[in-house]
């Protein structure tokens, strides 16, 4: 056999994964040629690099970062629903089936079939109506998004952040109460989403200011690090007197801390 | 000890029980190290990003499905985390052999040698390279769950591993060359006086 024959096989050789006759072939033609059987020892002595440990702070880190995280749960209060039904609608196309969206979609369909009856009776032009058909939707769809950013559960909430990323324009009353979310929501989850979808509208002054803002007010440490972190990708210059303040806060989190330090220097 | 399967593990912490990680960590601190530190050279980087692996997986841990091997699960989320980074943050430095961890002695001299080319050799291959090699002989995922990792045909997979060897093989002869050259110069170097030596009497 050639060599691009063996080529094909040589990678199920090395896992142990050819017909006994294919196995067979690939030997027969590694005694034959250097080059193949030269991948094969080398293959084999890979094996033997060095394993390098990390340094025992590294368990250390490991520790705080899940206390901080209990710590976190411990203080949220519980919805009513438990965490994983509350997120499996949102990691899925399940929040087409949620009580909720059963109701926004129920009234959006309402609107469409309202709204394409007037087109059908009136005779203004069709560009006219499907520029009334999409604003009625997107006022609907801020409807949605305020509503359920105001629901008990935080499901429905984390739900209602989902709404809101679906618009490239972020219509300044969602905006404001995504805000609002960011700084107050009971949820963490809930603050992290509310992060998220903020953090595609940087381009708004008042998105930046905002992020800036609910550093100081923020208990958790898993929001704080996802607040730094966004600062940072956003090379943030101007948060770095925010970040040193909130460095030298007492009773700050270890890892909170550390990762501040981190931005500062990455910042400056 | 716990010698529960990584899977179920994975469902506990799925189902709040926090403290399981701990357990996920000690078996995949190492191996998620080094292939952090084996792909980039750099240990501090490598010891943030097994950080972020873990707060990744307490993140998303909703989003993991029973059935799913976990170590695949892990790897996707560790390439995603090493891409995020570079993304944001662009390299600072190259990776040098100055930053290859040195290899312990062996037995022999001679297998010491060739491990130090090896890891020398391995390190000259490009990145992608690199990386697949490392998720097939050092964290021993299959070829099928290196091709949902890497979004290819399992034949891509296997076309790549061998393409790697090969490389792996011309970088490592090269080397073992240039190593040998060097040997002989210094040789010849201890043998032959040096010019002008026996002038100076």
């Amino acid at each position: 056999m050639e060599c691009e024959q063996i080529a094909q096989l040589l990678p199920d050789y090395l896992q142990g994964d050819l017909r006994p006759d294919q196995q067979h072939d690939v030997e027969a033609h590694l005694k034959q040629c250097a080059d193949c059987a030269e991948e094969i020892v080398l293959w084999e002595k890979l094996f033997l690099l060095p394993i390098e440990q990390p340094s025992p702070a590294s368990r250390a880190r490991f520790e705080a970062m899940l206390q901080a995280y209990r710590a976190d749960r411990s203080t949220e209060p519980r919805g009513n629903s438990p965490w994983r039904e509350r997120f499996s609608s949102w990691n899925s196309f399940g929040w087409l089936h949620a009580p909720l969206s059963r109701v926004a979609w129920s009234a959006a369909l309402l609107a469409i079939g309202f709204i394409s009856g007037l087109s059908l009776a009136n005779s203004r032009s069709r560009s006219q109506d499907l520029a009334a058909l999409e604003s009625q939707l997107a006022s609907m769809k801020q409807m949605v998004v305020l509503s359920m950013l105001q629901q008990q559960s935080a499901g429905a909430r984390l739900e209602g952040v989902t709404w809101s990323t679906r618009d490239q324009q972020l219509d300044p009353k969602v905006l404001s109460a995504l805000l609002h979310t960011l700084r107050h929501d009971p949820s963490v989850d809930v603050r992290l989403a509310a992060l998220d979808a903020l953090s595609r509208h940087s381009a708004q002054p008042q998105v930046r200011t905002s992020v800036v803002n609910a550093l100081q007010d923020q208990q958790s440490p898993l929001v704080q690090v996802a607040l730094i972190d966004q600062l940072v990708e956003w090379h943030d210059r101007e948060a770095a007197p925010h970040l040193e303040k909130l460095r030298q806060s007492p009773n700050l989190n270890p890892t909170v801390r550390q990762r501040a330090d981190w931005a500062i220097s990455k910042l400056n | 000890m716990t010698l529960a399967p990584d899977e179920d593990l994975m469902l506990q912490v799925r189902d709040g029980a926090g403290e399981m990680l701990g357990v996920l960590f000690d078996r995949y601190q190492t191996p998620l190290f080094n292939f952090y530190s084996k792909l980039t050279g750099d240990r501090t980087l490598s010891e943030d990003l097994v950080q972020e692996v873990f707060l990744r997986i307490l993140k998303y841990r909703q989003s993991y499905r029973p059935g799913t091997p976990f170590r695949a699960w892990v790897y996707q989320i560790a390439r995603n985390a090493r891409i995020d980074h570079f993304r944001k943050f662009p390299r600072e430095r190259a990776f040098e052999p100055e930053m290859l961890p040195p290899v312990p002695p062996t037995d022999s001299a001679v297998e010491q040698q060739e491990v130090e080319l090896l890891q020398r050799a391995l390190q000259q291959l490009p990145e992608e390279k690199r990386e697949i090699l490392l998720l097939c002989r050092f964290q021993e995922l299959k070829y099928q769950e290196i091709a949902g990792l890497l979004g290819c045909e399992l034949n891509t997979v296997r076309t790549r591993i061998h393409r790697a060897l090969q490389d792996l093989r011309k970088a490592f002869h090269q080397l073992a060359q240039g190593t040998m050259l060097k040997k002989a110069e210094a040789a010849a170097a201890e043998n032959i006086p040096p010019r002008g030596g026996r002038h100076g009497m």
